[in-house]
């Protein structure tokens, strides 16, 4: 029995261990968005983003919490949660995409991702510019995106429309480390 | 007539200060609270807030999610990355554990903690990812042991 179990433990253990090793994790990410309109101008932040990071396969996915989402005042994170965003629907926004030509070796690069971000339960193929920069065993990726409200079904009163800008502009920063740290 | 005159008055005095209560002071109203001095709505340790939410998110969420939670727990780790005051705390799950956004005014505290040391953290639990995400927290030393 033992000698049919033991080569499928190796080789669950060896695999895992290789996953774990090309595997980064960010637990406090930051990702924050930015409206521009010619009533106010509207900020948030999480700091709480996680992300993984898979050096094997060239490949980034984020995960965040909609409520984790901080502004300055009370009522903008209202709005934002039961009106836009619809929280309690849809409490998570994600992402998933690979890294063109990343070599996991340069200190920077500059590359471009292509994924898919789901917002508001809508899920659209965008492309990133990204800043990859590598010190001793860590990562930290930054860039930004610019996406439309109207593409993630995100409806606002036209009482309103002049307070929130059309194209939101999403800038992130992530800090790898290894998963089994 | 003039009963009349006066209770018009009023109900538009009336109508200015509730509107300005509903619509002008909560946009005024900052996110930032403290939560010294507010009672939490459940009081739970790591280990079975972490167990709930990786048994069942959506339920979990039902009960804990926007609510100010107290939890007990051990230090892993404090960070300041992104400018921001964390506290990690750890379970027996490996994978998972508590990340905590401490309030500004709570920073003299978060420099003391040491690792292992078992504190009371009260915040606004947000949800799960990896981890449980509480934010606006208020750190009790009572524990201190």
């Amino acid at each position: 029995m033992n000698k049919i179990l033991t080569p499928f433990l190796v080789f669950f253990l060896l695999t895992s261990f290789t996953e774990d090793k090309n595997q980064f994790i960010a637990r406090q990410g930051q990702v924050s968005f930015f409206s521009y309109a010619s009533m106010e101008n509207i900020e948030a932040k999480n700091n709480q983003v996680l992300s993984i990071l898979d050096l094997k396969n060239k490949k980034i996915a984020i995960s965040m919490l909609m409520r984790a989402f901080v502004f300055k005042k009370d009522l903008m994170y209202e709005h934002f949660n039961e009106s836009y965003v619809e929280s309690d629907i849809y409490p998570k926004a994600t992402f998933e995409g690979d890294i063109i030509n990343f070599d996991a070796s340069l200190k920077e690069q500059t590359k471009m991702i292509k994924g898919k971000l789901t917002i508001h339960g809508i899920t659209k193929e965008i492309e990133i510019k990204t800043t990859i920069e590598k010190k001793e065993n860590k990562y930290v990726l930054f860039g930004e995106a610019n996406v439309f409200v109207k593409d993630f079904d995100i409806k606002i009163p036209p009482i309103l429309a002049s307070n929130i800008a059309q194209m939101i502009t999403i800038k992130f920063r992530f800090q790898y480390q290894s998963y089994e740290e | 007539m003039h009963k009349k005159t006066t209770f018009s008055v009023f109900l538009i005095v009336l109508l200015l200060v509730l509107s300005g209560y509903l619509f002008i002071v909560p946009y005024f109203k900052k996110t930032n609270k403290n939560l010294q001095l507010i009672k939490s709505e459940a009081s739970i340790n790591s280990k079975e807030l972490i167990d709930a939410y990786l048994l069942d998110e959506e339920n979990t969420n039902t009960l804990y999610a926007g609510k100010i939670i107290e939890v007990t727990g051990f230090v892993k780790e404090v960070t300041f990355l992104n400018n921001r005051n964390t506290v990690l705390l750890y379970s027996k799950n490996k994978t998972s554990g508590i990340i905590c956004d401490v309030h500004p005014n709570q920073i003299e505290k978060i420099k003391k903690l040491k690792k292992h040391q078992k504190i009371v953290v009260k915040g606004i639990c947000k949800g799960f990812l990896k981890d449980v995400i509480l934010l606006n927290c208020y750190i009790d030393l009572k524990l201190n042991e």
